[in-house]
């Protein structure tokens, strides 16, 4: 069994799913920090992640991973710092009913460069059912712009397996 | 006459002129609460209100204090206290006290949706600095606009 510090980091912008995604997996009840919109958010959901959410689930050989959830709005990106400490990889998700989600693909990539480099990523579009601004091929479009290949998953994070696939191909990409 | 935790509840709702109208009023009222918790207590050398998900309402903050990140702080350190209080079964949050070696830092709910966060003076005296600080909130949560 590996040493207790697996810490997979989730983050992405307002609405992306990130709260949802691990309540959807972990084996406690998060901890999470929503309170009330008072900002434009407001618009698309009741409540926002401030501080952080945390939780972990347990893998099939016992290993325990550790799940932290960011705040969205570059406001908290101070958070975004203290969370990824240590961290082993990242999960970005990207919500695909935002109008420019491709945009915020990069914000996100952009600000967690240092991470990515040293870790890895997998990247979640969530809400995609909902609206056509983007599909699956935009995203690999931009990251081959990039030059940068990381896997890309449609996903629902409300849904247990989704979410789960996301975290054993981050972790299939740290074994490389 | 309305409680400010309703004003600003409301205060998506409505039309972007009126809104901004009603957020200039707060910000004026709620600076002048401030100003009379720092007149009364020099001790007090900055202070900032904002909402419970980090915007800024109100500061009074010392030059080259940045307020957006100072209220999105704020913001997360209350939410995280609030957790850790509920988890151990310690009740509500009533203030976070952080000492630093060059002064203090209180953090506070003040209403149902604001948070005061007061700058205090190394030496100061903690009761004195502090009930201060709880007069001011008690000023923001039965404010009425």
């Amino acid at each position: 069994m590996m040493l207790d510090t697996n810490k997979i980091i989730f983050t992405g912008p307002v609405g992306s799913g990130k709260t949802t995604a691990i309540g959807a997996i972990s084996d406690t009840p998060p901890v999470g920090t929503d309170v009330s919109c008072s900002d434009e958010s407001a618009q698309i959901k009741d409540t926002t992640t401030v501080a952080m959410d945390y939780s972990y689930i347990s893998l099939e050989d016992g290993t325990r991973i550790h799940l932290y959830g960011t705040p969205g709005q570059d406001r908290f990106d101070f958070m975004w710092n203290i969370l990824s400490k240590n961290g082993i990889g990242l999960v970005l998700l990207v919500n695909n009913d935002h109008p420019e989600p491709v945009i915020q693909l990069d914000h996100y990539l952009d600000a967690f460069s240092d991470f990515i480099q040293e870790t890895g990523v997998v990247i979640g579009v969530t809400r995609s059912g909902i609206s056509d601004q983007a599909y699956i091929e935009d995203y690999q479009k931009r990251l081959s712009e990039r030059d940068q290949i990381f896997p890309v998953f449609e996903i629902d994070a409300r849904n247990s397996d989704d979410v789960k696939i996301l975290v054993h191909a981050l972790l299939a990409i740290l074994q490389n | 006459m309305q409680l400010l935790s309703e004003v600003i509840t409301q205060l998506s709702t409505q039309s972007e002129t009126s809104a901004e109208e009603v957020s200039g009023l707060i910000n004026r009222e709620l600076t002048e609460i401030l100003d009379q918790m720092m007149l009364k207590n020099e001790d007090i050398t900055s202070a900032i209100i904002s909402s419970l998900d980090g915007i800024a309402w109100a500061e009074r903050l010392e030059k080259g204090f940045d307020q957006h990140r100072f209220a999105a702080m704020s913001s997360a350190l209350l939410a995280l206290s609030d957790n850790l209080c509920k988890e151990a079964t310690t009740g509500e949050t009533q203030n976070v006290l952080l000492e630093g070696s060059n002064g203090r830092i209180y953090v506070m709910h003040a209403g149902s949706n604001l948070v005061l966060t007061v700058f205090v003076r190394d030496g100061a005296n903690l009761g004195i600095t502090l009930a201060y600080a709880k007069q001011a909130t008690s000023a923001i949560a039965s404010m009425t606009i």
